[in-house]
């Protein structure tokens, strides 16, 4: 699934409604004001595209919530806002030493063949990876469930993709503009 | 694809009209047939026979495998193989089953509820039907009718909790999607390794899609690449919205995009269609980044005033006066 036009129409819409309340506040002078303004604007209006039906939606908005509560209020429209941000985190963040520590208890010492070996050692890189996987995509440390991870990661990427195309066109735009 | 299935909505007002145990009677008579069928057949290979208690039973008799099948609301499109296909299929795969044993063969259906809000749970129905008719032992667990409605997220509580049960013929009717499982030979058929597979084949298709998505991933076999290289995407992503945002910021003091949805189309579909995000453009790209604000900043700053108000190309003249008499009333 490609981003679509319709979905960068709207990212857009959203982003720029973002910046605009970001304008008044700002100091015009500070690049990394700014850059961080447009980044969270950007995030924000990624994550609300989704409207909260995706779970790495939620985990972003609550991140940005965390660094500017104001902005995220008002982007996002009045009900919506709410539960998303007061929202508990879900589930348990599974404390990965202690779970790791116990399994290694209740590890007992099994068969060894080369077969059962190798196959052991190609399951724990994939779960080194996965594990990886999960502390990228904003919100993974709560997908416990691996199929959830993969339907997410999809999603996330397809929704990135679409703002870095926009972002992309926008700063040509501009800086074609500017070498006028 | 489905019309070689009955549709599910018939059998379940069928199904509804009877009562329990008269459907299990017919259950029952069927399951004799087609074993004696198959007995008759002369094909020790066979062991696994699919209740699939919402199809048309005859098709049934030919194929008598479970196979990966979803019925009922789209989870994914490419999922749906119907009956009327799986014909020649499974009759050229019927020598894939479990262990060949002489004693009477285990019928198992694994049942998965699909709903899109809810992820699969797989519910077991174990039924040993020889058994039953000879030995008249009882130890079927659930019955399902499997209809498609819109019911499955209220069942969804009653449905975990009766799967564990074992009722006999006063189970139940519960109605709910299921995705079936081939049972290949040599594999074990238990409801826990059943369930395992289906998550795994579920896993994996899913990794099929993100495959397709990510470039680059086609070359790479095996999961942990397959992962590896999506780690690598994404983060160049997430790299690329940083970069562009600096970038942006750079280059736009007033935080003002400039630009109307409506121009935002022409001009997009005029220049730009998507750019293939590729890993490989990043490296030489953040090479500016240390010279943007050396450079730029200065030079900016006189040009700041104008950037917006100069006409950007564009090939439709529409854009042009649209544009400008945007930037204008923006900038003024």
């Amino acid at each position: 699934m490609q981003p679509t036009s319709s979905m960068k129409e709207e990212f857009l819409q959203k982003w720029q409604m973002g910046l605009q309340i970001y304008r008044p506040l700002i100091d015009n002078t500070s690049v990394s004001e700014r850059m961080k303004a447009i980044k969270l604007s950007a995030d924000v209006a990624m994550a609300s595209l989704r409207r909260g039906t995706t779970c790495w939606s939620r985990a972003l908005i609550q991140k940005t919530a965390t660094e500017d509560n104001f902005l995220v209020r008002q982007m996002l429209s009045g009900i919506k806002a709410e539960t998303l941000i007061n929202k508990k985190l879900p589930k348990v963040m599974c404390h990965r030493k202690i779970v790791r520590r116990s399994k290694k208890i209740l590890r007992r010492r099994k068969s060894r063949s080369a077969i059962e070996e190798v196959a052991a050692k190609a399951r724990k890189l994939v779960n080194k990876k996965t594990q990886g996987l999960r502390n990228v995509v904003p919100g993974g440390e709560f997908m416990s469930n691996d199929v959830l991870l993969i339907q997410e990661t999809l999603d996330y990427i397809v929704s990135l993709q679409t703002q870095v195309n926009v972002m992309r066109s926008i700063v040509d735009a501009a800086e074609a503009g500017s070498e006028r | 694809m489905l019309e070689g299935l009955v549709s599910p909505e018939n059998l379940s007002l069928s199904y509804a009209d009877m009562s329990v145990p008269e459907r299990l009677k017919w259950l029952q008579q069927h399951q004799q047939q087609e074993v004696l069928s198959l007995s008759s057949n002369d094909s020790p290979d066979l062991l696994q026979i699919l209740q699939f208690h919402g199809s048309n039973n005859d098709e049934l008799l030919q194929s008598t495998f479970s196979h990966f099948q979803m019925v009922g609301s789209g989870f994914g499109t490419n999922y749906n193989m119907g009956f009327g296909h799986s014909h020649e299929a499974m009759d050229g795969c019927i020598s894939r089953t479990s262990s060949c044993q002489i004693h009477p063969p285990d019928t198992m259906g694994v049942m998965l509820k699909n709903s899109e809000e809810n992820r699969a749970i797989s519910l077991k129905n174990k039924r040993k039907s020889e058994v039953k008719t000879r030995e008249e032992e009882k130890t079927e667990k659930k019955i399902k009718v499997e209809a498609e409605t819109e019911s499955n997220i209220s069942n969804k509580e009653a449905s975990s909790d009766t799967s564990k049960e074992t009722s006999k013929g006063a189970s139940q009717i519960q109605k709910l999607d299921y995705i079936h499982v081939r049972a290949r030979r040599g594999e074990a058929t238990d409801r826990h390794s059943l369930a395992e597979r289906a998550r795994r084949e579920k896993i994996s298709k899913k990794m099929k899609y993100l495959q397709d998505l990510v470039p680059g991933c086609n070359t790479v076999t095996g999961k942990a690449g397959v992962l590896d290289e999506i780690i690598n995407y994404v983060q160049s992503l997430q790299r690329q919205v940083e970069f562009l945002s600096m970038k942006l910021a750079v280059i736009n003091p007033e935080l003002e995009l400039g630009v109307e949805d409506l121009s935002v189309k022409q001009f997009q579909a005029a220049y730009f269609t998507n750019f293939p995000v590729v890993i490989a453009s990043k490296p030489s790209v953040m090479v500016d980044v240390p010279l943007f604000p050396l450079d730029q900043q200065g030079s900016l700053n006189l040009s700041v005033s104008n950037p917006n108000q100069t006409s950007i190309d564009a090939p439709s003249e529409s854009w042009e006066t649209q544009s400008q008499s945007l930037f204008a009333s923006v900038l003024r």
